[in-house]
């Protein structure tokens, strides 16, 4: 598939991020009061649904529809700073009311303190760049 | 600010969790967005992190799929039928809870934005990757990566709406 068709891709999953209520940001803090648990249903049948499909795909062995290349399911290893890392990200996630993809979805819809968020997002990013290439 | 329609959250669920497995079946490619980001960086820095391994091209698909997710948010409000208003309004919670000066609440959001920027290279990946592909894969470490980001977002919304 062409790198540019990930425009089409992004479009159709940030709609999704907005339809499913992930683009709301008083639904962060409804789902971390335990008021509202609307994101908690979307990342949970989110994850079933593509762990059922997965694993059809699997058995079926199901290659790429396009270039029929067989798929990587390629898993995130386990890192000593996996946990500080998720737990920093969770604090930004509920500070911010959002995440990367849906701020980038928010900017769209016009809500405006994403342009701050996204801002965050490339300093914090850079930072680890800067970091890491310190100690190599 | 732009009210947009919403579905139930299984409704949601389930339409993510079916754009995962499209783009699975047409590119091989597994969802994730914050990696994303990184390309962003390497389009400003000449920092050889940004030039190697996960950065190694840095037109691919990942920095066109994040010029298109703002773009479905767009479509998303327009195709809500109500008025698009752009504002710096997030709704009544976060409004009443952050600082009412736009350079105050902007600086907060900026912290926020640092500690999802670094906590998620740190960790490896963000929502997309730990708690959407990641849980679909049954992955122990992003399993793991999601139980943290969902215990960071409770300690700080737990102190931003009960503590202060």
């Amino acid at each position: 598939m062409k790198k540019y068709s990930f425009l089409f891709m992004g479009v159709a999953f940030g709609f999704i991020l907005s339809r499913a209520g992930a683009t709301t940001y008083d639904f962060y803090a409804k789902l971390f009061l335990f008021q509202n648990l609307q994101l908690f249903w979307v990342i949970l049948f989110a994850a079933a649904t593509g762990f059922v499909g997965i694993k059809i795909m699997q058995r079926m062995k199901i290659k790429t529809l396009i270039e029929k290349e067989s798929i990587d399911y390629k898993k995130k290893p386990y890192t000593s700073t996996l946990i500080p890392g998720s737990l920093l990200f969770g604090l930004g996630w509920g500070l911010a009311g959002a995440c990367p993809g849906t701020a980038l979805a928010m900017l769209g819809e016009g809500k405006l303190g994403v342009l701050f968020t996204i801002f965050g997002m490339f300093l914090g990013t850079y930072f680890y760049g800067l970091q890491m290439s310190r100690k190599q | 600010m732009t009210n947009v329609t919403i579905w139930d959250g299984w409704i949601g669920g389930i339409a993510v969790g079916a754009y995962l497995l499209v783009q699975l079946i047409l590119s091989g490619k597994l969802l994730g967005v914050s990696t994303g980001f990184g390309n962003v960086c390497s389009i400003v820095s000449r920092n050889l992190f940004f030039h190697t391994g996960d950065y190694e091209t840095v037109n691919n698909w990942r920095l066109w799929f994040i010029l298109g997710i703002p773009l479905g948010g767009l479509l998303a409000a327009v195709t809500s039928g109500g008025h698009i208003f752009a504002s710096f309004s997030m709704g009544p919670m976060y409004d009443s809870v952050l600082p009412q000066a736009l350079w105050l609440k902007g600086l907060v959001l900026v912290l926020g934005g640092i500690l999802i920027g670094y906590g998620s290279r740190l960790a490896g990946g963000c929502t997309s990757g730990h708690s959407i592909s990641g849980m679909a894969l049954l992955n122990p470490p992003s399993i793991l990566a999601s139980a943290g980001f969902f215990a960071g977002g409770i300690i700080i919304v737990q102190i931003m709406f009960n503590l202060l």
